[in-house]
């Protein structure tokens, strides 16, 4: 359909120059509640009594990308032969353009703050703050991106090499939809500006372009990575424990009840099993696992016995598990049929909650592990990241051994970098407070080898194999012999037992607050999960990538609430958008969409 | 201690309303052959357009004040519709799955009332209380004559009319029903819509029926019961209306029992999610799904 699609590569061009006009090019200065000064190609919006930067070349700049823009229309006219390079020569020039533009505002806004640190300033108080590109600048690269793909389509072999990276197609263009109806919905919610005409346009696109910053701000902060981490780390374990039921042909919505019976089954073994801490702790994370396979177990097994749908059993399971938390940590004596029952678990207080895990049962935070602990100069000990990297490297140089003796060495490998990097001088460095004060802790480091685990589990086992058999062909895994309840019971409860573990970072790790079981513990993650193992198509690469968006969204909503008293509900609204669109996979064009498969 | 009964059986039937609009709704879908476990959004959805509507309106109508909360039902009516539609449209135009389909939607609802309230009134907790809440009846909101009474005519609907006929044949075997002549797509969007203003009403009797706001998350996980009682009710609106009364009577007695000093709470609340365990699994009593339910197939 060639009318159609020159008529959308019509509507793009549209877009990306008026934006370029409209949409300011880069904020100077933001102020903590989000009012800011725009810097538009024609004027500067906004009152400040500091300096502006001197940003006179933007209207000639903005003047060339327009016709270079406008010039790419003409593109599809021209023969087959010249339409790469004519994409790509365009593209380019668009891109170097934007780089050379941004160089010189960046130069620009540091020269004024040069100047006022050299006149005596406090560095917390710089004339300018909070500057940066925005949705002008961003809708500009965007569209010289764009030149280059179509650069790349338009060569002989194009819409074949799609092929390679259909896998990714389908999650990044849900996440750019969701992106795009969230805008549409933040624009529906925010608060109506004084300003008239061509001005109002550019203050609402800078406010929406504003939100989106916040929500990946936590991107360009070390806290916020860590604090995206520590918040993608339970999504990383309920993303597992649905993506490995989705291979099956399994689907577990019952996330968040084994992750509550796992985290009971932690608490249990925390608090009250005494000794020491190499015997305790392994033991607590492995109640935490085995709890989630129980309660992972009973819908296998009901399915398997008694063909009851998993679906309706484990959102059961999920109340059932609920009222046994609530049962356990809400009071401490009930009557039943008129008899005192008391109860030990309740820590005594107004709060629904059970006794501290013990310090040898505590799963120690990351910066602990790498051998800081408080705030100020501390030294970075190597053992850790010494033992992973040792760890992976000889995996990787093993490559022509057989699987076992390539984990093996693995291990042994890992373990000498962990001596080894005890033995080594630390690095000193500087930890500030907001840095030490995110909890994240050793549950990432055992996220990270569930992810290892599933991919080996999947791929590379022989019960792998047949799980994804029984998922892509029920009828083929009975014909071949796979003995299909056992292997339906065994899936369901090691996805529980993925589940389970996210209580190793709530209970063991106090991955919110304290180290203890809570009535408030964070089932919802269970339901993210669900988006987590969609958008990462049950990859490992993918789930721990999506975990990790997810949590730096999670993140970036907590500034949402701060800066602009919007609710940080809208990173679930995104959330469910890109379910939906990844669910509807069916909305991208025929050449991009499933293509071969059906 | 008969007041005491009388207040516990009013209770039970007050919870157990919304249970039987969304167990009905669901009913109609799954009938005919979407699986609609949104219904929880649906009854988010609807609860928030009923409040909000009535909140924005009930200063500036005048002396048609009394038609406030009747729009207010309406509005939920309509939004939940719409919400149903849009889970239908996913499923059947682009073959999502129904279940994924659903949860989505459930966490939109979630999203998007938290944006509204957060934009409409500065806080994402609850909307302001409203002063036209739905009229009572003899003790009881009009929605709860009208959810009682849509049970015999759900059941006329689905066993006594051309339209019952095809949206069953629709679900059970959907070539067959094609072939009859039905069309397929256009029995499933009813179907489907009809689940979504059951659901809105259900929505609506949460926040302007028993309560006089909105509150965030005020569904607490009925649409998901509703769908356990429309499975205990085997899919078919009198039995749908026990499972419905069961339900809502244990959530009453939950609260009974534990004062009385008989069971805990926690633990009464639990058991009919475990009967709907074991019924699912044939161990007491046997129920079936409507064959094609679940599933959208190339035509």
């Amino acid at each position: 359909m060639p009318e159609v699609r020159s008529l959308w590569n019509l509507l793009a061009i549209l877009l990306a120059a008026t934006l370029l006009w409209v949409g300011p090019f880069a904020v100077a200065d933001r102020s903590f509640s989000g009012s800011a000064v725009l810097i538009t190609p024609t004027t500067v919006l906004g009152n400040t009594n500091e300096q502006i930067p001197d940003v006179t070349f933007l209207f000639n700049f903005s003047l060339t990308i327009s016709i270079l823009i406008l010039s790419t229309a003409i593109i599809p006219q021209l023969p087959n032969k010249t339409r790469p390079w004519t994409y790509g020569a365009l593209g380019g020039l668009i891109l170097l353009g934007y780089a050379g533009a941004t160089w010189a505002f960046y130069q620009e806004v540091w020269t004024i703050n040069q100047a006022a640190l050299a006149a005596g300033t406090d560095p917390r108080r710089l004339p300018l703050s909070g500057y940066s590109l925005s949705l002008g600048a961003y809708a500009g690269v965007a569209y010289g991106l764009l030149c280059l793909f179509r650069a790349q389509l338009a060569t002989a072999t194009g819409y074949a090499s799609l092929g390679r990276v259909r896998p990714l197609l389908v999650p990044v263009a849900a996440l750019g939809l969701a992106i795009l109806v969230g805008a549409l919905l933040v624009q529906l919610t925010l608060p109506a500006t004084e300003a008239k005409g061509i001005a109002a346009l550019a203050t609402r696109l800078d406010q929406l372009t504003y939100v989106f910053q916040l929500l990946f701000g936590p991107l360009y902060r070390l806290e916020g990575i860590m604090q995206s981490l520590q918040l993608a780390t339970p999504l990383i374990f309920t993303g597992l424990a649905v993506a490995l039921a989705f291979k099956a042909g399994l689907f577990n919505i019952g996330a968040a009840g084994q992750l509550t019976v796992g985290a009971i089954a932690a608490m249990l073994v925390g608090v009250y099993l005494p000794g020491p801490r190499f015997l305790v702790l392994p033991l607590a994370i492995l109640a935490a696992a085995a709890g989630g396979a129980l309660w992972g177990a009973i819908p296998g097994w009901l399915k398997a016995r008694f063909g009851a749908h998993e679906v309706i059993n484990t959102i059961m399971l999920n109340y059932i598990a609920a009222s046994l938390l609530l049962f356990l940590l809400s009071s401490n004596s009930y009557q039943i049929f008129g008899n005192n029952v008391a109860l030990p678990f309740k820590a005594p207080g107004p709060d629904a909650r059970s006794y501290e895990v013990r310090p040898e049962a505590q799963v120690p935070s990351l910066l602990n592990m790498l051998g800081i602990s408080g705030t100020g100069p501390g030294e970075l000990s190597l053992a850790w990241p010494l033992a992973i990297l040792a760890g992976l490297t000889t995996y990787w140089l093993l490559s022509k051994r057989v699987l076992a003796q390539r984990i093996g060495a693995g291990i042994g490998a890992g373990i000498l970098g962990l001596v080894i990097g005890a033995l080594l001088p630390g690095i000193p460095v500087e930890i500030s407070g907001t840095v030490s004060s995110v909890r994240i802790n050793g549950a990432l480091l055992l996220a990270l080898a569930a992810l290892v685990f599933y991919h080996f589990l999947l791929f590379k086992s022989y019960f792998g194999y047949e799980y994804r058999v029984l998922g892509q062909n029920p009828q083929a895994a009975r014909y071949a012999g796979i003995p299909i309840s056992r292997r339906t019971i065994e899936v369901m409860a090691l996805a529980g037992a993925f589940a389970g573990l996210a209580a190793v970072h709530y209970v063991l790790g106090a991955g919110i607050d304290e180290p203890r079981l809570k009535v408030s513990l964070p089932t919802q993650v269970g339901f993210d999960g669900i988006a987590v193992a969609l958008l990462g198509q049950n990859s490992p690469w993918g789930i721990g990538l999506a975990a990790l968006l997810f949590g730096v969204l999670l993140a970036g909503g907590l500034q949402l609430d701060l800066r602009l008293g919007l609710s940080r509900e809208l990173v679930t609204a995104l959330q469910a958008m890109i379910v939906l669109f990844v669910a509807a996979g069916g909305f991208l064009p025929r050449f991009l969409g499933s293509g071969g498969e059906k | 201690m008969n007041e005491i009964w009388l207040a516990f059986l009013a209770s039970g039937l007050r919870q157990s309303v919304p249970l039987l609009l969304a167990a009905l709704g669901g009913m109609f879908s799954e009938r005919g052959g979407i699986v609609n476990v949104a219904l929880e959004g649906i009854l988010l959805f609807g609860a928030l357009a009923g409040a909000v509507t009535v909140e924005r309106l009930e200063n500036g109508l005048g002396w048609h004040s009394f038609l406030v909360p009747w729009l207010g039902v309406l509005a939920a009516m309509v939004v939940g519709g719409a919400i149903a539609l849009l889970h239908g449209w996913i499923c059947i135009r682009y073959r999502a799955d129904q279940i994924v389909s659903g949860i989505a939607i459930n966490m939109l609802a979630i999203g998007i009332s938290a944006l509204a309230l957060s934009s409409l009134y500065a806080t994402t907790a609850s909307s302001p209380p409203v002063e036209q809440r739905l009229p009572t009846w003899a003790g009881f909101s009009p929605l709860l004559y009208l959810a009682f009474l849509l049970v015999p005519l759900s059941w006329y609907v689905l066993f006594r009319t051309p339209f019952g006929l095809r949206l069953r044949a629709v679900g059970e075997a959907p070539h067959a029903a094609a072939s009859a002549g039905a069309n397929v797509n256009r029995v499933r969007y009813s179907g489907v819509l009809i689940s979504g203003i059951l659901g809105g009403l259900g929505g609506a009797f949460l926040s302007i029926g028993i309560l006089n706001q909105f509150v965030a998350g005020m569904s607490a996980g009925r649409g998901f019961i509703a769908l356990a009682a429309m499975i205990l009710g085997n899919w078919h609106p009198g039995r749908i209306l026990g499972a419905a009364l069961l339900f809502g009577f244990t959530d009453a007695a939950a609260i009974f029992l534990q004062s009385e000093g008989v069971l805990p709470g926690s633990l009464i609340q639990a058991l009919p999610f475990l009967l709907t365990m074991l019924v699912l699994a044939g161990l007491v009593g046997r129920v079936r799904p409507p064959a094609a339910s679940g599933k959208i197939e190339e035509e």
